[in-house]
């Protein structure tokens, strides 16, 4: 079990998730001219679904190391 | 086909909103399966490129709203004239730009309405409403997003690449048709001109798409640039007389053939096209301040009103003619957006109506609550994606202020009181805001063809004088395309047609003389 870092703004506590999911979405769209290089779009019938599943999984793996 | 599967798209991220709003037990619900219907766009990229910009404008309105409150909540009537003093420069904003942008600012104005207006006897309790409104706005837009991308909502990029190509194959004709007289010559050119600005706000939306979308938008803006830079070049050649040697002029027209159809082909293939063009947009700081006035004076008005009446909750009907002003002002007619507020809003009442005390009628459960709603949302939503443009607003806005009304939330009220009160204000809010714009007059057209027209010289005498922006030439174009696509005219009336032929003649000098300048700096 680790503890969970609270970001605080102002006196004001926000939930480790948001921050997670922040951080989540601002890896995947530093990722995205990777992924254009990669052909990603190519690789998968619904990239859309694949490019989804990749932030749940950054997302998980930011959860679960921080 | 497709609509049907937009309208059942909808309904599962209302229920995944309300769903996930109820297990959180956020404060307001109802606010997230709002967000939902107000992000209810046919194609993913432009509901993604919404939801990142109402993100942004919820967070410019809670902090806007903090500050009125922070600054005026011991003096109600100076709170009121700063809302309107605010939500006029919002609208003044929203009128220097357009698509998601124009949305996004004027939501950053009636954000305060919905936030500080609505706690306006509790004002220690706005912090909390912000929050709870922002949360609630989270989780809308991750529902809509979720489903969009798990049933595979249709990308926007074919769709424009295909108007794209329709708008390519019209600038041909135009350029081979021989016209009988110089009026119909106008009017085909600048109609071509404005359809093609009129794609501005889907060339700014195709970058949060994919990972491929900044290179897709960068091809699109590219092909719409260039078919603004044939059009220019077909017009060139037809000014030439017969006797004239046309080869440069035709070789340019080709060149810009050639440009169109590389761009379309990168545009389909998603690679990066071979010229990244700008497509900078023409507005008129005239007419965006007209509308800010107005709108500050309507809401002033309509503020006045209230006041002197002193209903119980007036508070949301001025909260609710705040967001009918600031949802026109994104329109091309405000005041004809309000007249289907006016008729909308007693449809949306009889529809929540129905939902909550013949269909629903006091059950408990979710999923009972899920199965209602569907045949409302799925019926709007289908309703929205109509071609007739007024059909289309009826779709829209019925969603929307259904969801308003009914306001689901856990456990549900049934409130007959609460209904009636909300249903009646609504109607109440845009009758009052329907008469303000009656007494507060609209600039006519020639007006505003003058201060269009005034601007396309002033531009002309800077070209002239070496004194223009460093924009490429073809950029330049596409900007002067946009100023001509905004000038009101009908086909009929002869002086819009002369309206029409000094701004393209502006267009076709100042275009001319900034490729010479540009191919004399090659050279």
């Amino acid at each position: 079990m680790h503890a969970f870092s609270e970001l605080i703004i102002g006196d004001v506590f926000l939930a480790p998730f948001i921050s997670y999911a922040v951080t989540a979405l601002v890896i995947i769209l530093a990722l995205r001219p990777i992924l254009r290089l990669c052909r990603f779009d190519k690789l998968f019938s619904h990239p859309a679904v694949a490019e989804l599943s990749l932030y749940v999984t950054i997302l998980g793996l930011l959860t679960v190391a921080f | 086909m497709g609509a049907w599967a937009f309208g059942i798209r909808i309904w599962l991220a209302v229920v995944v909103a309300l769903l996930a709003s109820f297990w959180l037990e956020l404060e307001a619900p109802s606010s997230a399966a709002v967000t939902v219907a107000i992000l209810a766009v046919p194609t993913r990229g432009q509901a993604l490129d919404k939801a990142v910009y109402r993100s942004i404008a919820t967070l410019i309105g809670v902090t806007a709203s903090l500050a009125i409150t922070g600054i005026f909540s011991q003096t109600r009537d100076l709170l009121l004239a700063a809302l309107a003093g605010w939500t006029g420069l919002c609208v003044y904003a929203a009128g220097l730009m357009d698509g998601t942008r124009a949305y996004a600012a004027v939501l950053s104005g009636y954000t305060v309405a919905l936030i500080a207006i609505q706690q306006l006897d509790t004002p220690e309790h706005v912090f909390e409403g912000g929050m709870a409104r922002g949360a609630a706005i989270a989780v809308g837009i991750v529902a809509i997003a979720i489903v969009n991308d798990v049933l595979a909502a249709p990308d926007n990029h074919p769709q424009l690449a295909s108007r794209l190509a329709a708008l390519h194959g019209r600038v041909r004709d135009y350029a081979n048709a021989m016209f009988q007289d110089v009026a119909s010559d106008t009017i085909a050119a600048a109609g071509l001109l404005r359809d093609i600005a009129a794609l501005h706000p889907d060339l700014t939306s195709l970058a949060s798409e994919s990972a491929n979308g900044t290179v897709r938008g960068a091809a699109a803006r590219g092909t719409a640039v260039a078919l603004v830079a044939a059009v220019s070049a077909a017009r060139a050649l037809k000014a030439l007389p017969l006797t004239a040697d046309t080869g440069m002029a035709a070789r340019d027209l080709a060149l810009r053939d050639a440009q169109v159809r590389d761009g379309l082909t990168a545009l389909g293939t998603g690679t990066r096209p071979r010229r990244a063009w700008r497509t900078p947009l023409y507005r008129s700081h005239e007419i965006a301040a007209a509308a800010g006035i107005r709108a500050a004076a309507c809401i002033a008005l309509a503020a006045v009103f209230l006041v002197w009446a002193g209903w119980p909750t007036a508070e949301f009907s001025l909260s609710l003619v705040v967001v009918v002003i600031g949802l026109g002002a994104t329109t091309p007619s405000p005041n004809g957006f309000t007249v289907i507020a006016f008729v909308v809003a007693p449809i949306a009442a009889a529809l929540a109506g129905t939902l909550e005390f013949v269909v629903l009628n006091g059950v408990n459960e979710f999923a009972l609550l899920a199965l209602a709603l569907a045949p409302f949302v799925i019926g709007t939503a289908v309703l929205s994606t109509r071609s007739n443009p007024v059909l289309a607003s009826l779709g829209r806005l019925s969603l929307v202020f259904m969801l308003v009304i009914f306001a689901p939330s856990n456990p549900p009220a049934y409130d007959p009181q609460s209904f009636l009160f909300t249903s009646l204000f609504l109607c109440v809010g845009i009758a009052l805001l329907l008469a303000a714009q009656m007494l507060i007059p609209t600039e006519s057209s020639e007006r505003r063809q003058n201060w269009i027209l005034t601007s396309a010289r002033r531009d002309f005498e800077r070209v002239l004088s070496r004194r223009d922006r460093g924009l490429a030439p073809e950029e330049a174009m596409f900007r002067d395309a946009t100023r001509i696509a905004q000038i009101p005219a009908s086909a009929t009336n002869p002086r819009d047609s002369a309206v029409l032929a000094e701004a393209l003649s502006y267009f076709d000098r100042a275009a001319a003389i900034r490729l010479a300048r540009a191919q004399e700096v090659v050279s």
